[in-house]
């Protein structure tokens, strides 16, 4: 049998922002996105983890290109979309969705449910007028909305409700990779639950890919059969959802779960923390050498001097020098 | 004597749409050197409660009844003391608001004025109540810097607050929270809007004050881990009132309202295997302006039983602490009830 090729597969991916041009010679730049590889395959979902400023939704951005990609390939089913021009890029935008952190501010206000789920079909020229409202009804069934929903305007629904109308104006165009960007953090816990358990639903009846950030570590763990964890840029572990937290590789992957506060009293008073000196240093002035190398607990010379590599142990990349 | 205790304390504020009780006859204590954790989602009340305590209501917010008893007085402006001399209320809230009750918010970013330094922020409220010089209040200053970890805090001190990271401002509103000694510190989610590793140093920072200092800490927030980290007892909140009180150890592993329950099931899901779907709760929260008259979790709740929409239940106790308002514990009570309806409901059809 052939073996499944991934959906999206990132090659060497970079992003760089200007930040700053002096008047004579250098230019500032951030590194958003510093030389990221991963793959996803067909009906998997990939977690990406990272504190705030790591560049995990930067990256979701520039794979579906609302940001403009660097240097770096972005491998969509054998076609290398990183450098497309927009014209051509038209007809793989139906197929990469994505579902937005903020449920009241990602609906326009002055569109019906109808219209804003029918809106990226029309956009698309997808089906006639009946067929798309026909579309539109078996959609909001399948996110678990009412039939009569579909002449009200957002504001008369709850955050739960709202994200519920984003998931199905996303799947309109039958898209078969879907980026969802922190979708739970803006919703009550007892929503959260049922936003994730649609997406697990929605995923398994149509074999779709996520890429799904989140800070959330435990939301993540039960969603994604894979995760990486980002750092300044930097993809610095990648591998299997499980794997990951029960053996993490890399000292700030360990940092980060540790760290992670568990809804277990007796479990949380053993939970050891490990401890990380100072704060994340400024994307401009990124350290040389290991991006994690001033606050890491097990630094070792070399760290400083050169980026490490990729090592692969069984499977689970980790860029850290105690690997190689 | 507790510290803080509340008894009936109810809400209101008047909106364009109507009334709507933000919180509804919530009865809680606290003790010195408490850790208590006040859980619940948005709109539960829950911050809003804590506010009235402060006096910081919204101009639409009033207390209509209840007492909030602090360190010996009742501080709620519809009390026998302040119910006719709202001036004389404001005049003691100020007295004591930063210095023995103070707050920490949630978004340390919006919290700071962004034109005033940092040094002018700390030392505001030590000048004001402690009644000390500028050299001696900097001098403090500098010493509250140092003791939530603030590298270099000399130079610090004269900077301004975008020269800080989202977490140094946290602790810089910990350390203004902290700077007149207080008695009760109402923390309103302040790991929220912070990463993980630190949220960590901040929880460890509020466990070292509470250790150390013998102040108490209300901390209100949505996150149980957070809770399970950090806190001795718990206050779970729905739609204004507290359902369910216990100590930490109660609520976790004892929990006995079927929303606690609902609430810890939805977070469980280290053990859950793969592809198992969560056990989340139907439903949306409630709209407070449309509350039934019995229990408000009854539209969502799986064991819910005919009672439960017309009558409030009571609080049945479980243990030294533990406590929660359902039927289901309340079982003769409401047995009670509906005999005596369907006896008025046969006298009716009877006539």
């Amino acid at each position: 049998m052939e073996k499944e090729k991934p959906v999206v597969s990132v090659r060497h991916l970079k992003k760089y922002f200007v930040a700053n041009r002096h008047v004579f010679g250098a230019t500032d730049y951030v590194k958003a996105i510093d030389d990221v590889s991963f793959d996803i395959m067909p009906g998997e979902t990939v977690g990406l983890v990272g504190e705030s400023g790591c560049g995990k939704s930067t990256l979701a951005r520039t794979i579906i290109r609302i940001y403009e990609p660097g240097e770096g390939e972005i491998i969509y089913k054998n076609t290398d979309i990183a450098h497309l021009s927009n014209r051509k890029m038209r007809a793989y935008r139906n197929k990469m969705q994505m579902i937005f952190q903020d449920p009241y501010a990602s609906l326009n206000p002055r569109l019906t449910v109808a219209e804003i789920i029918a809106e990226p079909m029309e956009i698309y020229n997808m089906y006639t007028k009946k067929e798309r409202e026909e579309k539109v009804q078996e959609l909001l069934e399948q996110v678990g909305l009412k039939p009569d929903h579909i002449t009200r305007y957002p504001h008369e629904f709850s955050g739960g409700q709202r994200q519920r109308i984003g998931i199905a104006r996303t799947l309109a165009l039958d898209p078969d990779f879907i980026i969802c960007d922190e979708p739970i953090s803006a919703l009550d816990v007892s929503i959260q639950a049922q936003i994730i358990n649609l997406l697990e639903k929605i995923q398994d009846e149509k074999k779709l890919s996520y890429l799904f950030i989140a800070h959330d570590l435990t939301m993540v763990r039960h969603i994604s059969h894979k995760i990486g964890v980002m750092y300044l840029g930097h993809l610095v572990e990648f591998g299997e959802a499980e794997e990951v937290y029960k053996n993490p590789l890399h000292p700030y992957t360990q940092a980060l779960i540790s760290a992670a506060p568990v809804a277990d009293p007796v479990l949380s008073r053993t939970q050891e923390r490990i401890k990380l000196e100072g704060e994340v240093p400024s994307p401009i002035h990124t350290p040389s050498g290991c991006p994690f190398s001033p606050r890491c607990p097990e630094c070792r010379p070399e760290c400083r001097i050169d980026p490490p590599v990729v090592a692969n142990v069984n499977g689970h990349k980790v860029a850290c020098y105690k690997y190689v | 004597m507790p510290l803080l205790e509340i008894k009936n304390l109810s809400v209101q504020f008047q909106t364009r749409h109507g009334i709507v009780n933000a919180v509804r006859d919530v009865n809680f204590s606290l003790e010195k050197g408490e850790l208590l954790g006040i859980v619940g989602e948005s709109g539960s009340g829950k911050s809003v409660g804590m506010l009235a305590v402060m006096g910081l209501l919204a101009g639409n917010g009033r207390i209509t009844e209840g007492e909030i008893w602090f360190n010996g007085r009742n501080i709620s402006p519809v009390a026998e003391e302040f119910k006719n001399d709202p001036k004389g209320y404001d005049r003691y809230m100020k007295q004591i608001r930063g210095k023995d009750l103070s707050m920490i918010f949630q978004d340390p970013m919006t919290y700071l004025n962004p034109v005033l330094k940092i040094g002018t922020q700390i030392t505001e409220g030590i000048i004001k109540h402690e009644k000390c010089s500028k050299q001696e209040a900097k001098k403090r200053a500098i010493a509250l810097m140092q003791q939530v970890g603030i590298p270099s805090a000399e130079e610090r001190f004269s900077q301004y607050p975008f020269e800080f990271s989202g977490g140094m401002r946290q602790r810089i509103v910990i350390a203004i929270a902290l700077s007149c000694n207080p008695k009760l510190i109402i923390a309103d989610e302040p790991t929220t809007a912070l990463d993980v590793t630190v949220q960590a140093q901040i929880i460890d920072l509020l466990k070292a004050i509470v250790k150390e200092q013998d102040t108490s800490i209300i901390m209100i927030t949505h996150d149980l881990g957070v809770v399970a980290k950090m806190c001795n007892s718990v206050n779970i909140m729905y739609a204004g009132k507290v359902v369910e009180h216990g100590t930490i150890d109660d609520i976790f592993y004892r929990p006995q309202h079927p929303y606690t329950k609902g609430l810890l099931n939805s977070v469980k899901t280290h053990d859950s295997t793969k592809r198992q779907s969560l056990s989340s709760i139907p439903g949306t929260p409630p709209d407070l302006l449309k509350l039934n008259t019995g229990c408000a979790f009854m539209p969502r709740c799986r064991e819910a039983m005919k009672i439960c929409k017309d009558y409030l239940p009571e609080a049945a106790s479980f243990g030294e602490e533990q406590y929660a308002s359902c039927w289901h514990y309340c079982k003769e009570h409401a047995d009670r009830i509906v005999s005596k309806q369907s006896e008025r409901m046969m006298s009716e059809e009877v006539s």
